[in-house]
């Protein structure tokens, strides 16, 4: 089945370009007929790769060595639901499974409201260049990517999945990323074709709800890696700037700096190019992403080493980025950017989508520098953390205070309800009295906190004051994201700059304290019954004033498979307020254990923000009427 | 309204936009400039850092290699020392203390990602944070030759 697959997907490739030259000629010819002839190529690619997929699974189900990713990525011993999800653990098959979700929602785009509103001229375009995005891939899964290479002879047992990854976070957090890198090829390829074929903003309202979409998948993968790194990483924080980290940001910060555009793009007519942009820009930094992750151009914890897709994905960005700038910039010169007032809500949303993108090309230059700073220094120099939570923050702590005021001022110009507003204000300022009475004195956290209140009584105020909005389910979708938001504002605010840390080397019996808490650690056990490893646990009693708060067991385990690394497994006794953290770091013979305990506020926010983000932002898809 | 009445108001406007983007450039300016002369880090190789000279090597991301000889685990306190060597030459090494969490993924061949800075006495480097990478898959590099991933040759 190796070469069956591969040649399935070679003569895929084959078709799709032979489509593309054809459609494209005819196109010259201003001949569009091609339409029913693109779809069905679609269809067929489809199929194709759902068939190679099966393939794929099946071997991972049954553990087929005779290929080298099953074997590199699943063992006997492996659980069968993480030799099925072993499909995207590796970059190959994480390929097939980000092209296996462009092609599946271009097959779902013709079925669309939205696309049988579209003429036939767009149609083509679009087909075309979402045919040059699939023919990447294609060549990538049967070139520097194959997913489907043979071993001979075949071992009888495979490398096993390395055990950071055997954790639910750390399963879904790949396939939700590359779900919304996929998404977003559609409003990419959209505003392409619309303007290539001379149509004017319509494209904005049709591909509306992949956006969301897309957007939706990104944020929630965003905040399933930094759930899993606080969970199971043990070192007690959710983001550590790291490259690859923020390589998956970038487009997050474009991709909702566009989503922002296109509101004020539909609502005043607007912004057309900078929307194409915006829309085409957010897909390419997709591509940067991997590329960032799989080219070794820059040394990270997570970076998986230079391997052979690092030229091409640079190559294909760069043709990706002069095509976008050919179309945005050579094909018309008709539109102009006007905001008639900054203090009107197009203005604001305007304001925040220029910090969004600001905070994208800080991180951005961030990634890079490295590799810029080679211009002048024979040593590359790097950013650390500290970087980023200077310069960024304090962007991200405007941009709340712009989202709590922004719904009290009117479409046009000025302040449509200042009464509101000045409630608003008030709880700002109140809030802010409070926090700092209570001993949080940080003024950057105290200026992001008071803005976090802000936005809960600035959003829950309108809905109770405005019926329209309340009779519209949008509005819902619309307002709880940033609810969301406001709760991760908080989240951050807090749990950042407040968080409380010890680390000691105890003996049975004794007590540490951090923060207000004491604990004290009582034993440590030994549990040899379970097959797949061997684990210790460190009993922990936590108190505070006397009273009893909870008990803690953080582990420490061998894995079968890799026994020469150990793996903390941290334990926490949650909480909304205060948090309490364990990790085990190590122990000997004699029963001493080290530990690292640490206590961080509000922690909890961020998820439950996150979630409530992710999950209510569906509402706000629209129907679309069908032509 | 009358018409000098429109084109002064949008004239101001012109001009609170202008003073908007000023401040609003001025301070992303003033941010990002503190943050490049306060955050700057040379990210160093092992042999690059025994290459330079002393008085500029200060603060530094250093990469290398945990070598076989000579890792002693602090007993009594949190930390490890060990000899940090060259992912491509593993005859240029520099002696590592670390004070602090050991990641689980430690051990003798994992490739590491140190902070800190060098001592005066500048052949022993002081780290404070330590990150090891991905646990090795070794995989055969172009030259059919088992290799981590990531390491060249």
């Amino acid at each position: 089945m190796h070469a069956i697959s591969f040649t399935a997907l070679l003569l895929s490739m084959l078709a799709a370009v032979g489509l593309t030259a054809t459609a494209g000629m005819k196109a010259l010819k201003d001949d569009f007929d091609t339409v029913a002839l693109l779809e069905k190529g679609q269809i067929l690619l489809t199929v194709v790769v759902l068939a190679v997929s099966v393939v794929l699974v099946q071997a991972l189900v049954v553990r087929d060595y005779s290929y080298v990713y099953v074997r590199d990525y699943t063992d006997n011993f492996l659980p069968m639901f993480y030799a099925v999800t072993a499909f995207w653990a590796g970059q190959n098959g994480s390929f097939l499974f980000w092209y296996l979700c462009v092609a599946v929602m271009g097959c779902c785009m013709i079925y669309t409201p939205g696309y049988s509103r579209l003429d036939d001229r767009t149609k083509v375009y679009f087909w075309i260049i979402f045919f040059l995005v699939e023919i990447f891939f294609l060549f990538a899964l049967t070139g520097p990517s194959n997913p489907f290479m043979r071993l001979d002879p075949v071992p009888a047992d495979g490398r096993g999945m390395n055990p950071l990854l055997q954790n639910p976070g750390m399963i879904f957090h790949p396939p939700l990323l590359f779900l919304g890198y996929a998404g977003y090829t559609i409003p990419c390829c959209l505003a392409l074709a619309s303007r290539l074929s001379g149509g004017g903003r319509e494209w904005l309202d049709l591909c509306r709800n992949w956006n969301i979409v897309a957007w939706i998948f990104l944020t929630s993968g965003i905040i399933l890696g930094a759930w899993w790194a606080y969970m199971e990483l043990g070192w007690g924080g959710y983001w550590a700037w790291d490259p690859v980290e923020n390589a998956s940001l970038i487009p997050w910060l474009v991709g909702t700096a566009f989503i922002h555009t296109a509101i004020v793009g539909r609502t005043r007519g607007t912004l057309l190019r900078t929307n194409v942009l915006l829309a085409s820009l957010t897909l390419l930094l997709c591509f940067f992403a991997t590329f960032v992750v799989r080219s070794g151009l820059i040394d990270s914890v997570h970076a998986f080493g230079g391997s052979r897709m690092g030229v091409p994905l640079l190559v294909f960005m760069i043709a990706g980025v002069a095509f976008m700038l050919y179309v945005c910039l050579v094909q018309r010169k008709d539109d102009v950017t006007r905001i008639d007032d900054f203090t009107s809500r197009p203005g604001m949303l305007f304001l925040a989508s220029w910090l969004f993108l600001c905070l994208g090309a800080i991180v951005f230059l961030g990634v890079l520098w490295p590799v810029i700073s080679t211009l002048w220094s024979a040593n590359p120099v790097g950013l650390d953390a500290g970087f980023y939570n200077r310069v960024c923050l304090p962007l991200f702590a405007v941009l709340a205070l712009i989202m709590a005021v922004c719904p009290w001022f009117s479409q046009k110009s000025g302040i449509s309800d200042k009464p509101a507003m000045g409630l608003v204000l008030g709880v700002g300022v109140g809030a802010a009295v409070v926090i700092y009475a209570l001993g949080y004195t940080q003024p950057l956290a105290l200026f992001s906190s008071a803005s976090g209140f802000m936005m809960v009584a600035s959003i829950t105020l309108y809905f109770v004051r405005n019926k329209a909005a309340r009779a519209f389910l949008p509005s819902w979708g619309a307002y709880g994201v940033h609810m969301g938001v406001a709760l991760m504002v908080l989240g951050v605010a807090f749990s950042g700059p407040y968080k409380v840390e010890g680390e000691a080397v105890l003996t049975p019996g004794q007590t540490m304290n951090v923060g207000s808490y004491e604990i004290l650690f009582t034993e440590l056990t030994h549990d040899h019954a379970n097959p797949a490893m061997n684990s210790h646990a460190a009993l922990l009693t936590v108190t505070r004033d006397g009273k009893a708060v909870g008990n803690m067991a953080p582990e420490k385990r061998q894995y079968r498979n890799f026994e020469q690394s150990t793996f903390a497994e941290v334990s926490v006794i949650p909480s909304l307020g205060e948090e309490i953290y364990a990790t085990l770091l190590g122990f000997d013979e004699q029963g001493t254990a080290s530990l690292k305990i640490s206590v961080n506020p509000l922690v909890n926010w961020i998820w439950i923000g996150g979630t409530l983000s992710c999950l209510i932002a569906f509402l706000c898809w629209r129907k679309i009427e069908r032509r | 309204m009358k018409p000098e009445t429109i084109m002064s108001t949008a004239k101001n406007q012109k001009w609170v936009y202008l003073a908007a983007i000023l401040l609003v450039g001025t301070g992303v300016g003033y941010l990002l400039i503190s943050g490049l002369s306060q955050n700057s880090v040379y990210f160093l190789n092992v042999s690059e850092a025994l290459a330079m000279p002393a008085e500029k090597l200060t603060q530094a991301r250093l990469f290398g290699t945990v070598a076989d000889n000579g890792i002693e685990h602090d007993p009594s306190s949190l930390g490890v020392s060990f000899f940090a060597q060259d992912s491509d030459d593993p005859n240029q090494t520099i002696r590592v203390h670390f004070r602090g969490a050991v990641p689980d993924t430690f051990k003798a061949g994992v490739e590491v990602i140190l902070e800190g800075s060098f001592t005066a006495d500048t052949r022993v480097f002081e780290a404070t944070t330590m990150m090891t990478k991905c646990p090795s898959k070794y995989e055969k590099n172009d030259k059919g030759q088992m290799r981590p991933p990531g390491s060249v040759g």
